[in-house]
């Protein structure tokens, strides 16, 4: 309270501001409509009073919170900055991130995180473009990787690496913002360009990640497995749930009847379970890596609930743009092509990313379930080195925010693709 | 999908049943035939391998039958499937590099360098978690359970499993705070109890306590979990194996706070686990262990190795390490799975059990006096025991 600036005395504030120059049109309030012209402590003030202090009962709930709050936050300095031995992290950041992954392949790693971050600064500078939060975003991220490999001896060249990557994702953005975004020939070409990137890009990854050398899925491991099972997912769950979702609506009863089967029994059982049979079944009936076993698995799982996301929406188009698909001539894989699915998909996009997410947590089932490390699983491992016992609290905290961050940007992109996409608005 | 007519209709249901079983009829007859070519390899490798076998066993999937063949799978695919632990301090957990490292993993190394004649041709399975171990095993996901695990009759009698010779032995302990005024168990009335779930460990608390006719409280979680709530004073006594409890008490600032009570309530034999009927295997793991154990005895050391093949100091030693002694043959050991070098590889590869114990657990978990020391060589003659000896490490003779 007594840290407010005090009140300036009323001839010293400001006057009504005359309207703006050479014939631009501002709008001028009536006196009585001015407080905003005030100067900002006044405001300031005025804000605590009426929101904070503006009853006893109401000073005696700011108080409580406010101490609340205070505490909160004084604990987590304390935490963060003086009782938290943060070695445990930067200590074990390649085990956390990369675990068994090969040294000598590492540049496999950084060349994916690259592609993966131009791709992300071209789909940016394609369809949006980054705000003040977006540089803030990755400033805070950047520096906080950085911070994490300037420690317990520091990896100059990954430094460098990741700030190259970061690099690539500007380049990107550089590359595709200056296009004039009036439709055109040229945006349009640039549109499909990154568009058909963004839908290889997954397979390029993997491709760079795997092909050659003397690496293999059984490789994958800590963080990159999270990274990799979760997109794998995601994109598999759609792939797989677009034809569900038209083949569950379809009128021929044996297709419906499959569909509907397939949807059914796969969200009928936890994915827990569907990872148990891919531990112990489909060992026996498709073999291969267990791995790629739990791939097919997240895919097949995510799949059933895609299919249903997706046939909410398609029962949520109205009847008319079935008909006018037909009035205009198009037949039934044309209207289906041209006027469904690219509603349908705009329309389910927000459930949608609730279940990518959703996944990207789940992706540390297999460490539960299945004989595979992710993330959480070296977590475990990095505690049970003999020297960061206790430090589990520190391990854990920092897989928290790591999942946070990646699940917080999933939704920022998901959020600035549905502006884009106009949805919410018809 | 909207098609002109019902018989339309009909043709698509019909072509797509079709289709389906055609798929799936493909699918599996080129599952078996993958099978049965395998199977045609694995017989012709063997063959070449392995004269004096008989013909080989097919994998029998209920356990009854005889299948005494993971030697031989372990040798064609040239890694050994090692299923460990990846979350146990000291034992089985990963550097900051990635790498699985720890006690149980330096006997994985050893029985690779045995067997396969490399101590890195392993695959570390992660067998974590304590309720799918043995289901690895079973299912051949692994070829040898290394984590930690007790021998007992019912797991012995009851499961797929088979164990080899105990690589370390411990017992049920307690902790508590030095200011608990708690000195045993008899003191423990109503006290709340932080125990591992799921474990040998809850049920012989359990035990006890209906034994000394007391009321305790159990806090249960997995293993680092009820050890952090014990540290975090969520409760008055933890219990579990006494090395896992002095080894999380050791690393601590407040270390003083803690006493470890002396008294015991269970044997914990911690054993490499194989799959029932596999006698060759089983073998071969055994006498890798029993081989370390006497390499330490007679003090045969991974820098000495070399030079006590290459001129033994008596038969024994050229028998251990199956080299000829003098002018004469190498002894045979008697075993048809590997070659007479084996023990040699191990020890070349990762030491003799005391050089084991002192790299992994050192002075974390004190060797001396404790069951993990050698035994004293027989007759008796001191009552207290020197450094080292005390235990019931026992070798068992090569001849």
């Amino acid at each position: 309270m007594s840290e407010l600036p005090p009140i300036p005395p009323p001839e010293q504030r400001p006057l009504p501001p005359v309207p703006g120059a050479a014939g631009q049109r501002r709008i001028v309030l009536p006196p009585h409509r001015q407080r905003a012209r005030r100067p900002r402590s006044v405001r300031a003030r005025e804000w605590v009073r009426k929101n904070l202090f503006n009853s006893p009962g109401g000073t005696l709930l700011t108080i409580v919170a406010g101490a609340i709050m205070a505490a909160i936050v004084f604990g987590l300095i304390v935490f963060v900055f003086f009782s938290a031995n943060w070695e445990v992290i930067t200590h074990n950041r390649w085990l956390l991130f990369a675990g068994g992954f090969p040294h000598e392949e590492a540049w496999r790693l950084w060349v994916s995180i690259a592609v993966v971050f131009a791709l992300i600064g071209a789909a940016y500078g394609t369809w949006s473009s980054f705000g003040r939060r977006d540089h803030l975003f990755v400033l805070l991220v950047g520096g906080f990787v950085i911070f994490l490999m300037a420690h317990g001896g520091a990896a100059i060249w990954s430094t460098i690496y990741f700030l190259i990557a970061i690099g690539c994702m500007y380049l990107g953005y550089a590359l595709t913002i200056w296009m004039p975004r009036e439709t055109s020939t040229l945006r349009t070409v640039q549109q499909r360009i990154v568009g058909g990137l963004l839908a290889i890009s997954l397979p390029i990854v993997l491709v760079i990640l795997l092909v050659g050398g003397e690496v293999g899925p059984r490789h994958l491991d800590g963080f990159v497995l999270n990274l990799i099972l979760a997109p794998v997912g995601i994109v598999g769950g759609i792939v797989i749930g677009i034809p569900l979702a038209l083949g569950r609506a379809s009128r021929l009863r044996t297709i419906s009847l499959t569909c509907t089967a397939y949807i059914e029994i796969v969200r009928g059982a936890p994915l827990l379970g569907w990872l148990f049979v891919a531990l112990f079944i489909l060992d026996d009936i498709i073999g291969g890596d267990l791995i790629i076993r739990a791939m097919v698995v997240m895919a097949v799982f995510t799949g059933a609930y895609m299919a249903e996301y997706i046939r909410g929406a398609l029962q949520a188009l109205p009847r008319g743009q079935y008909e006018a698909a037909q009035a205009v001539g198009l037949n039934q894989t044309q209207s289906t092509r041209l006027i469904i699915m690219p509603q349908a998909l705009r329309i389910s996009i927000p459930p949608m990313v609730g279940q990518a997410i959703s996944i990207w947590k789940d992706t540390t089932l297999v460490t539960v379930i299945l004989p595979l490390r992710e993330l959480k699983g070296n977590a475990d491992s990095a505690i049970a080195q003999f020297e960061f016992t206790p430090d589990r609290i520190e391990a854990y905290v920092f897989v928290a925010v790591i999942f946070w961050i990646v699940a917080f940007a999933m939704s920022r992109i998901s959020q600035r693709v549905e502006r884009a996409q106009g949805i919410g608005e018809r | 999908m909207r098609l002109p007519s019902l018989k339309g209709r009909r043709l698509v249901s019909a072509l797509l049943f079709a289709g389906a079983a055609l798929v799936a009829g493909a699918v599996i007859g080129a599952c078996t035939s993958d099978e049965e070519d395998q199977q045609a390899q694995a017989t012709d490798q063997q063959q070449q391998v392995m004269q004096q076998q008989d013909q080989p066993q097919p994998r029998a999937q209920a356990s009854g039958e005889p299948r005494g063949d993971t030697i031989q799978l372990v040798m064609d695919r040239g890694t050994l499937k090692c299923g460990v632990k990846q979350t146990q301090p000291l034992f089985g957990f990963r550097d900051d590099q990635g790498n699985v490292t720890g006690f149980d993993i330096e006997f994985c190394k050893a029985i690779a360098a045995a067997v396969l004649k490399d101590a890195d041709a392993v695959e570390y399975v992660d067998a974590s978690d304590a309720s799918t171990r043995f289901e690895l095993l079973a299912d051949g996901q692994i070829d040898i359970l290394i984590r930690t695990t007790t021998i007992t009759s019912s797991r012995d009698m009851e499961l797929d499993v088979d164990f080899a010779q105990t690589t370390f032995y411990t017992g049920q302990g307690f902790a508590v705070r030095k200011d608990s005024g708690i000195n045993s168990t008899s003191d423990m009335a109503n006290a709340a109890i932080c125990v591992q779930t799921g474990t040998t460990t809850e049920q012989n608390v359990a035990d006890h306590f209906t034994d000394i006719g007391l009321d305790y409280e159990p806090t249960g979680g997995l293993s680092q979990d009820v050890a952090a709530a014990f540290f975090e004073g969520r409760c008055d006594v933890l219990t579990a194996d006494a090395s896992d409890l002095a080894s999380r008490i050791v690393v601590r600032d407040d270390a003083d706070d803690y006493k470890i009570l002396p008294q015991i309530i269970s044997k914990e034999p911690l054993a490499p686990g194989v799959r029932d009927y596999d006698s060759d295997w089983k073998d071969v793991v055994n006498w890798v262990v029993h081989g370390l154990l006497r390499a330490e005895e007679i003090g045969i050391t991974q820098a000495n190795v070399a030079a006590m093949a290459a001129n033994p100091p008596n038969t024994e030693v050229a028998r251990l390490l199956g080299v000829p002694f003098g002018d004469g043959e190498v002894a045979a050991l008697g075993f048809d799975v590997v070659d007479a070098q084996f023990i040699q590889r191990a020890i070349a590869a990762v030491g003799n059990y005391g050089e084991i114990y002192d790299r992994e657990i050192g002075n974390a978990i004190p060797r001396d006096c404790t069951l993990n020391a050698l035994a004293r060589p027989l007759p008796a003659e001191a009552v207290d025991c020197g450094p080292g000896e005390g235990g019931i490490m026992y070798a068992l003779p090569y001849r």
